[in-house]
């Protein structure tokens, strides 16, 4: 099932694409429903769908057992199918049961390929998520820590 | 009398009239009765939801003292068996470990308890990727 403009429009993912590029959004997100002890994505594998957390807790893991837990609506997870080399860097697993929006990898990434105004909203997104948990991907702290991810990401 | 003639005579035509549209009045209504067999289907499979949702207004009803006191006491009795648990691994401990070790030993639903811990904050991140019990909020716990 595709998902309606209404539904992207209240997550902050979205904020500040205009109704037409939301329009174009849409017929690619399909409703999924994951159950407790579900695995999204698993690390090292091919990066194949990006997911947005409607409902549900998950959990992310990285290399030496890093993890991060998401909480709230409009989290992300598996934005390595826009970044290279399109693996995926951490599992996620879902804590619950819950409710997630999935798109096809390649489909999101030829949207943002041939929208430049829209690929430029959406990769400023994910490059600040990016920056925020490449921490857990590498393992490598600054001096100021990140604390509390969990509730921001 | 023969042929049409005879059919007319007794009434044939009205007769074949009402037996193809009984024919088809059946044929509608046993696709309609098909078509709706999905949904009965559906009920049948989520009989236990509804049974609960049936049962869940009753319940609410005798418990009016303390209404939030049952999972309070299911995080305090799962939180004795994870915590042995993490005293075994040692802290900081990886989460996924807490997680993998947890399903090994067959404790009921690890991964929605140790949400449930990360949201009363029993289970608390460090700075770095790791986790921590919180020894704080299980004595206020304990005390109260």
């Amino acid at each position: 099932m595709s998902t309606d403009i209404q539904t992207l429009k209240l997550l902050d993912f979205f904020a500040d694409l205009n109704f037409g590029e939301l329009e174009q959004m849409a017929p690619l997100m399909h409703l999924m429903k994951v159950t407790e002890g579900e695995v999204l994505t698993r690390k090292g594998e091919p990066a194949r769908t990006f997911f947005i957390i409607l409902s549900g807790n998950f959990m992310l893991s990285f290399k030496e057992e890093r993890s991060f837990t998401l909480h709230n609506k409009g989290n992300i997870i598996g934005w390595s199918t826009v970044v290279t080399p399109f693996q995926y860097t951490g599992t996620a697993i879902a804590l619950t049961d819950g409710l997630v929006l999935s798109m096809p990898g390649q489909e999101f990434l030829r949207l943002i390929q041939s929208n430049s105004a829209l690929g430029d909203k959406i990769m400023r997104k994910i490059n600040k998520i990016v920056s925020e948990r490449m921490p857990y991907v590498t393992g490598t702290w600054g001096k100021g820590g990140t604390n509390c991810l969990a509730l921001k990401l | 009398m023969f042929g049409f003639e005879a059919i007319i005579a007794h009434d044939g035509l009205g007769i074949s009239v009402i037996g193809i549209s009984i024919v088809f009045v059946s044929l509608i209504l046993l696709s309609l009765a098909v078509s709706q067999v999905h949904k009965l289907i559906g009920l049948w499979d989520k009989r236990n939801t509804y049974y609960q949702r049936l049962k869940k207004p009753q319940k609410r009803g005798d418990q009016k003292i303390p209404s939030d006191m049952p999972v309070p006491q299911d995080i305090r009795r799962a939180s004795r068996q994870f915590k042995l648990l993490i005293e075994w691994i040692g802290e900081p401990f990886p989460l996924p470990k807490l997680l993998d070790l947890s399903e090994k030993c067959g404790l009921s639903s690890p991964h929605s308890t140790i949400n449930e811990f990360i949201k009363c904050k029993l289970i608390i991140p460090d700075d770095n990727g790791y986790y921590m019990w919180n020894k704080q909020i299980e004595e206020k716990r304990s005390n109260a």
